[in-house]
């Protein structure tokens, strides 16, 4: 309380004048060493930098496993009820996209919408058969909830080759009908035809584009985390003071943990799901061995900042997902506003996602990257001036009492 | 009563706390009061703790409005591509006028060879490139099809699907424009070429997000789950550093007894966690330092029960049971019997800011929604209240996982496990159908995948209340669950006070 201010200096985080600069790492190898030897003494610190990125590399991609959406439910209302209407449907029902069920009424499919049954619809409108027949403009109408980016793109083009094949079919019939061979009418039914080919992420899978940029995002959350963690156990121990090489060398220590997941990322978890990948091993290792230190240092710095043990956590556990759209990755970079596009490189991820999808899941060159190198390395410079300066304004103020 | 607390010696005396239910004779003061003490408490605890006050003020400001201000040019526009026009004629030209004019697609080069061009891609200058054939013009006009080629950087999804079509659009209407005037030319009267080409025309209809506007789509659903994940945190938090702290029972024991004083946390702020038990204890109003003048509360006893008594000490005045206890020491004072019912409500006065506080969050969240896509008011309604039973059950959780490890460590690790990644399985950006069986399951044991049913379905989907209503009142049954097993665990923890100060 207030009248007892000799219990107030006590508790403090004042130390005696005596111990104003108790350095706990002087040498590199001091630092390296002791750094490793904590590491893997903390129950807290070996779960955050091991164990959890051991977890993430099969729990994050879980619910991705199918990659390709098929099967979808959706609706059929069919007005017509003709020969031409259950061609339709039959076609449909035979994509790979869909899976159709009747509903006798727009109102009942928009129900089974709005319940989560069905993901879309096709109405089919009465007379479509004597329509196409009589020449007659005709057009069946695909409603798909748009709710859901990703299903709505899926059943849109699942109907439409469907529709497409039915409607060139009725097409070719025409022209032989009319006189054409066989073979001149079945070319004509498309005049400029479009092939895709998706590049890298071939079977264009949502988890081969999620999981390895987010896989670099986990290693630098994990890896900040358990750095911060560290550190601000060490700054209520009052061991968080070292010199410039000591601090390298603990770096260099959480820096190397990092690493070897990443290894475990690179080696293992892309093989195991299947995704592209490995295709510039050496330049993605090198990456990440510049990259691991950079994050390590910025965790450092954290540490010193926050001062508690778990206070990192508290603070950083949100930080992911706007990390991740700020990194150019999910949301192109020209769409974010401006000021929000310089922002993003306060975050080594903004990079770190980039590069190391360019290089091991693109097979880009480090000349392609190498502004992400620099980036890294300038972010390295910056959190190690920074951690420097942290220590020095704390070890003054302790030095004068305050 | 208590056996022993009471007894003669009170620093040795470590009994385990029985339990009751709605006990009035252990609480000194009412319900309410034990409430208003409780959010008394913790105000008290965030004016000095800037970090705690951070997570319920600035960090979600921050996050909601930066959230929204990422997405806020919504319709991704302009993805740069490239072009090889091998044919260099009149028909690819327009092509490639006609690709650049799309809205969704900007040609940023005209590449020579695809050397050019597979660097260009892995220099990330263009997302995807069109190759035009040398034969593209003769074909055409041979009414051969001329097939063009799109290479796009699928590793980049968002930017595929965007490109894919875009690119698509424009050589379907090139297509159709050229086929068109073959048919003409062979006699047909172009309304007749319009229907003869497409025998059944499409309509493509995309319902409720008709643009595909990414804020609606988005930036909507992320705030809540990121506002889920900081509520998780306060949860984890407010409780958990009362257990590292050792302090779980000063906190108890302050807010049933209406005339215990509140703990100076000001000076509190400066004591490593280890030590603030005992700064504490020895902190601790005079008043409560004072011993007990036993000669009194005999006295007190004789003249009550008129009649001599040799249990002089059987305290029936929890504050003096309290007050015997004189230790100073790290050993946390226990309380001789805890009260559910106190607890209960205890618990809610704790977490009072940090709900007043989201609510607030989340009227903004629902208003900057419907600023992009009106609502009916009872639809934000509706969502308002799933949001607020969302918070709720999140800062239940956040406190069940830091009671069930005894660590304010191990609850925020759990907390970042189950919350960090709950969007990716909320089914919004990959479908929930689209997952196995085991990953459903998981995604369907988290609360905010249900609350972005009831947000969809209302705010977009602008679906009758009746198709939300059964969620909603799942979720609210899910706050009442989690707060009793939250409570139940809190007396657990007062059963095992050794286990305290995990870190």
């Amino acid at each position: 309380m207030s009248d007892l201010p000799n219990k107030d200096k006590k508790y403090s985080n004042d130390p005696h004048p005596s111990s104003k600069s108790n350095i706990t790492h002087a040498r590199f190898f001091d630092g390296f060493l002791g750094t490793l030897a904590s590491i893997f003494k903390d129950k807290g610190v070996l779960l955050m930098l091991v164990i959890a990125p051991i977890i993430y590399g099969f729990f994050y991609p879980w619910p991705y496993r199918s990659e390709v959406v098929k099967e979808i439910p959706v609706g059929v209302v069919d007005y017509d009820r003709s020969e031409l209407s259950k061609t339709i449907t039959r076609y449909s029902d035979a994509s790979p996209n869909l899976s159709v069920q009747p509903y006798a009424s727009e109102q009942q499919a928009l129900n089974a919408m709005y319940q989560d049954e069905i993901a879309g619809y096709l109405i089919i409108p009465s007379h479509l058969e004597s329509d196409v027949y009589a020449n007659k403009p005709a057009h069946v109408s695909v409603l798909g909830n748009n709710s859901y980016f990703l299903l709505n793109k899926q059943i849109q083009m699942g109907f439409t080759t469907a529709i497409g094949t039915v409607s060139a079919g009725v097409e070719i019939k025409r022209d032989v009908a009319k006189g054409a061979y066989f073979n001149n009418a079945e070319a004509g039914t498309q005049s400029v035809p479009l092939r895709i080919d998706p590049l890298f992420n071939r079977s264009e899978g949502y988890g081969a584009y999620v999981v390895p940029a987010v896989a670099i995002l986990i290693l630098q959350q994990t890896l900040l985390m358990g750095t911060a963690l560290l550190i601000g156990t060490w700054y209520e121990k009052k061991q968080q003071n070292a010199t410039i090489l000591g601090w390298l060398g603990r770096i260099l220590a959480l820096g190397t943990v990092t690493f070897g997941m990443a290894c475990f990322y690179y080696g293992w978890v892309f093989s195991f799901q299947n995704y592209p990948r490995g295709h510039n091993m050496l330049g993605s290792l090198l990456f990440m061995a510049l990259y691991t230190p950079t994050v390590a240092t910025l965790g450092c710095f954290l540490g010193m900042w926050f001062k508690e043990r778990e206070r990192s956590m508290q603070i950083l556990i949100f930080s992911s997902l706007p990390m991740f759209f700020l990194s150019g990755y999910p949301w192109p970079v020209t769409q974010l506003p401006e000021p929000l596009q310089y922002v993003r490189w306060i975050f080594p991820s903004t990079s770190g996602m980039n590069a190391s999808v360019q290089l091991n899941q693109m097979g880009a060159s480090l000349t392609n990257v190498s502004s992400y190198i620099i980036h890294i390395l300038a972010l390295w410079a910056i959190a190690f001036i920074l951690l420097n300066w942290i220590q020095y304004r704390q070890i003054k103020r302790q030095y004068h009492g305050r | 009563m208590s056996q022993s607390q009471g007894s003669h010696n009170p620093t040795s005396s470590r009994q385990k706390p029985s339990i009751v239910f709605g006990d009035k004779d252990n609480r000194q003061s009412s319900l309410i009061s034990v409430f208003l003490r409780s959010a008394r408490y913790e105000g008290r605890f965030l004016l000095h703790n800037s970090w705690d006050y951070v997570m319920l003020l600035w960090l979600p400001l921050l996050t909601i409005l930066g959230t929204w201000w990422i997405f806020s040019k919504p319709y991704i526009v302009d993805v740069p591509i490239g072009v090889i026009d091998d044919s260099k004629s009149s028909y690819s030209r327009t092509l490639t006028r006609f690709l650049d004019t799309s809205p969704d697609l900007k040609v940023e080069q005209i590449f020579q060879n695809s050397a050019d061009a597979q660097a260009a891609i892995l220099d990330q200058q263009v997302y995807a490139v069109v190759i035009i054939p040398h034969d593209f013009s003769e074909q055409l006009n041979k009414g051969k099809p001329a097939p063009v080629v799109l290479k796009v950087n699928a590793q980049y999804g968002t930017h595929s699907g965007i490109v894919q079509k875009g690119v698509q659009t424009v050589v379907g209407t090139l297509s159709a424009g050229a086929e068109m005037k073959r048919l003409v030319k062979q006699g047909a009267h172009s309304e007749q070429a319009k229907v003869s080409y497409s025998p059944i025309g499409i309509e493509r209809i995309s319902l409720f997000n008709i643009g595909a506007n990414y804020q609606q789509f988005l930036a909507s659903t992320v705030i809540p789950a990121l506002l889920h994940i900081l509520a998780m945190v306060i949860g984890a938090t407010t409780i958990g550093r009362e257990i590292r702290d050792k302090t779980f029972s000063i906190w108890y024991h302050t807010m049933i007894y209406p005339d215990m004083p509140y703990p100076d946390f000001k000076t509190l702020k400066h004591v490593p966690p280890e030590q603030k038990l005992a700064a504490l204890h020895a902190n601790l109003h005079p008043s409560w330092q004072m011993p007990v003048d036993y000669q009194s509360l005999k006295q007190q006893t004789y003249r009550k029960d008129n009649q001599l008594t040799t249990t002089a000490f059987s305290l029936k005045d929890a504050n003096y049971r309290y007050r015997l206890n004189l230790n100073k020491s790290a050993k946390p004072r226990m309380p001789t019997k805890v009260s559910i019912l106190a607890l209960v409500v205890g618990l809610n006065g704790k977490l009072i800011w940090a709900l007043l506080f989201y609510m607030l969050w989340g009227g903004l969240m629902v208003m900057l929604a419907v600023t992009v896509h009106p609502a009916s008011l009872t639809a934000m309604l509706m969502v308002f209240v799933a949001f607020v039973a969302l918070m709720m059950v999140s800062l239940w959780l956040g406190a069940i996982f830091t009671l069930t490890s005894y660590s304010l460590r191990m609850g925020l690790s759990s907390t970042g496990f189950v919350s960090a990644p709950s969007f990716a399985f909320a089914g919004v950006t990959f479908p929930l159908m689209a997952m196995s069986e085991g990953a459903q399951r998981w995604a369907n044991a988290l609360p905010l995948t249900h609350y972005l049913k009831v947000h969809l379905s209302q705010l977009q989907m602008l679906a009758p209340t009746s198709v939300a209503l059964p969620t909603l009142i799942g979720l609210i049954i899910a706050v009442a669950v989690t707060l009793v097993i939250a409570a139940l665990l809190c007396l657990r923890a007062f059963k095992n006070p050794q286990r305290w100060g995990a870190r």
